[in-house]
């Protein structure tokens, strides 16, 4: 019956701090499968949108829905009611999240992260979590590097890790935050090639990302926020070929003065798809 | 010549030795404090202060074998105790909850602000005096269940591990706050996005991490409540310092009690340092 439902819809949902907005009354919805590209300048609120969506921040308005599960409140005739922290974990285990930073456990190995949510969350016996992270991270290529600690792999690794152990509690949504901003740019391409498996593998994706080759080449659509509030919301090929808006065409200016993002595509990034 | 003159120690550069940097300043410092030492040692046994016989004869006379080891006790049990205590303490204050949070500033600025040695005092002299007697009663019941003057309750021994533990919590509770507020918030966002409980979060990403980050504070704090055990010498409490007065008293040889005395503390604390290290060995690495 969840199989109709979105994966994640927005009802004028907004989120500021005091005087401070973070956005506005944005309203979207994700279906199931579907890769989302949320672009837009530095404070536009990318990074808040996605925090609220598995409600690491809490709401100043509007409705999250995850299949549509009202997410963070009990609903009912007269008010909503704040859920507890422990219904609030519960909701979040269908919520997968991969960081700017990797955000690694750093007392646990590559495969103790993979497992612990498995483990900790779920309760699932010891074997059974391993052969699962096991699996996940012959996926992401690092079998070799199973018993790393995280200060012993490069940025690159670690963020393969980060995704492994968010794929690990088998979410139906996985949001990105940026995952490839923090990466040296060799670095980059090993992560791009990791989310693109994903996306083929149908993993439903929302991903806040300045990196062009990624919204252009993995993503089915683009977001475009700006100021805190949704400008554009396109397709990829129609985004970066005729963006209706001022801000957009702006946006896309200056990326192609930085030299970030050069539609027709480089080689380089050709490469990075292989 | 003259022309050849600048090739020539380039040339050389690669066979030369390389001198050292000498730092006469240490060398000279240390000489005069090595031979200052040896001077005060030395006049103490020329003029008979201190006689290694006696020490030799004290160092494992039961009752001061029996002071070391009430000293162990008594610090190890309020280690113990004020662990939980302080972090209690420290979860209260950051907890987020005024109340709770405010209560914790004040027990640590309380405990941490009065000398020990006072607090010891107050849990020996005054609490008796405040509280006669102590009294358990159970609601519908005529009598009370259980009465008691408070003196034959508040012995030597638990108002030192009472006094010890307090002080020692507010120290504690300060040490852990710190060791928690170490790690990351990244970690604990991804810990909590993958769906665990604020609960589990902090048994299983925070905590760990910062019991390492604490172990050598708490080190520290162990070696300095096992030496605090002396303050306990003041309520009657059979500790080293204790028996060792009582000892030389009578016979008059102060400075050797006095050392073995020191002896015995250096013995703890070297054991005080093996445990810590151990510790500081089982954690995994970061
Ligand atoms: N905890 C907070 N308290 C107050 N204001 C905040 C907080 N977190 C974010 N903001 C503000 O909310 C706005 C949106 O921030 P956000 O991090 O979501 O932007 P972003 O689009 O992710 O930017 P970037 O591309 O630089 O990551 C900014 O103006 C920021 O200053
Ligand atoms: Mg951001």
């Amino acid at each position: 019956m969840t199989d109709n439902l979105p994966a994640v819809s927005l009802h004028g949902v907004g989120k500021s701090w005091g005087p401070v907005v973070a956005f506005e009354n944005v309203s979207f919805d994700v279906p199931r499968g579907q890769v989302v590209a949320l672009l837009g300048p530095s404070g536009a609120g990318k990074s808040t949108l996605l925090r609220c969506i598995n409600r690491l921040e809490g709401i100043s308005a509007g409705r999250v829905y995850a299949y549509g599960e009202l997410i963070g409140y009990r609903e009912t005739e007269t008010a909503l009611h704040e859920l507890a922290d422990a219904q609030v974990s519960l909701q979040r285990r269908q919520i997968g999240m991969v960081f700017q930073h990797f955000n690694l456990f750093r007392h646990m190995t590559a495969l103790e992260n993979v497992m612990s949510g498995p483990r900790i969350v779920l309760g699932l016996p010891k074997a059974e979590a391993r052969i699962r992270a096991e699996a996940l991270l012959a996926k992401v290529g690092l079998t070799a590097r199973k018993d790393a600690y995280p200060a012993q792999l490069s940025g690159g690794q670690q963020q393969r890790v980060a995704i492994a152990r968010a794929l690990a509690m088998e979410p139906r949504v996985l949001l990105l935050d940026e995952p490839t901003s923090a990466l040296d740019p060799e670095l980059v391409q090993e992560v791009v090639a990791t989310i693109r498996a994903l996306a083929e593998d149908g993993q439903t994706m929302m991903i806040a990302t300045h990196d062009m080759a990624i919204a252009r080449d993995v993503a089915d659509r683009v977001i475009f926020m700006e100021g805190g509030a949704v400008v554009e919301d396109s397709a990829p090929a129609a985004f970066f070929t005729s963006p209706r808006s001022d801000r957009a065409r702006q946006f896309l200016a200056r990326l192609l003065k930085d030299g970030q993002a050069a539609p027709p595509q480089s080689p380089a990034q050709q490469d990075a798809r292989s | 010549m003259s022309v050849a003159g600048p090739a020539a120690p380039v040339l050389a550069a690669a066979a030369l030795p390389i001198v050292a940097q000498r730092r006469w300043g240490g060398w000279v410092v240390g000489g005069i404090v090595v031979a200052f030492v040896a001077a005060i040692v030395w006049g103490g046994i020329r003029s008979r202060i201190l006689d290694l016989t006696i020490i030799g004869e004290y160092l494992f006379h039961p009752a001061i074998v029996a002071g070391a080891l009430n000293a162990l006790i008594l610090g190890t049990l309020a280690l113990g105790i004020s662990s939980v205590i302080g972090l209690i303490s420290a979860l209260m204050r950051l907890s987020g909850n005024p109340i709770l949070s405010g209560l914790s500033a004040v027990y640590v600025y309380l405990f941490r602000g009065t000398p020990m040695l006072i607090q010891l005092v107050f849990w020996f002299n005054a609490v008796p005096t405040m509280f006669p007697t102590i009294t358990i009663s159970l609601p519908f019941l005529p009598g009370p269940l259980f009465e008691t003057p408070t003196t034959v309750v508040v012995t030597p021994f638990l108002a030192a591990l009472a006094g010890l533990s307090l002080a020692e919590g507010a120290y504690m509770s300060e040490i852990m706050r710190a060791g928690i507020m170490a790690i990351d918030n990244g970690q604990r966002s991804a810990a909590t996005a993958l769906g665990m409980t604020q609960r589990q979060v902090f048994t299983h990403v925070v905590a760990p991490q910062a019991g390492r980050i604490i172990v050598p504070a708490c080190g520290n704090q162990y070696i300095m409540l096992l030496k605090s055990t002396s303050l306990a010498s003041t309520i009657g409490y059979p500790e080293m310092l204790r028996v060792v007065t009582d000892i030389y008293s009578s016979n008059f040889r102060v400075v050797e009690l006095l050392t073995v005395a020191a002896i015995w503390y250096l013995a703890l604390t070297a054991l005080a340092t093996v445990i810590q290290t151990g510790l500081e060995k089982r954690f995994p690495p970061r």
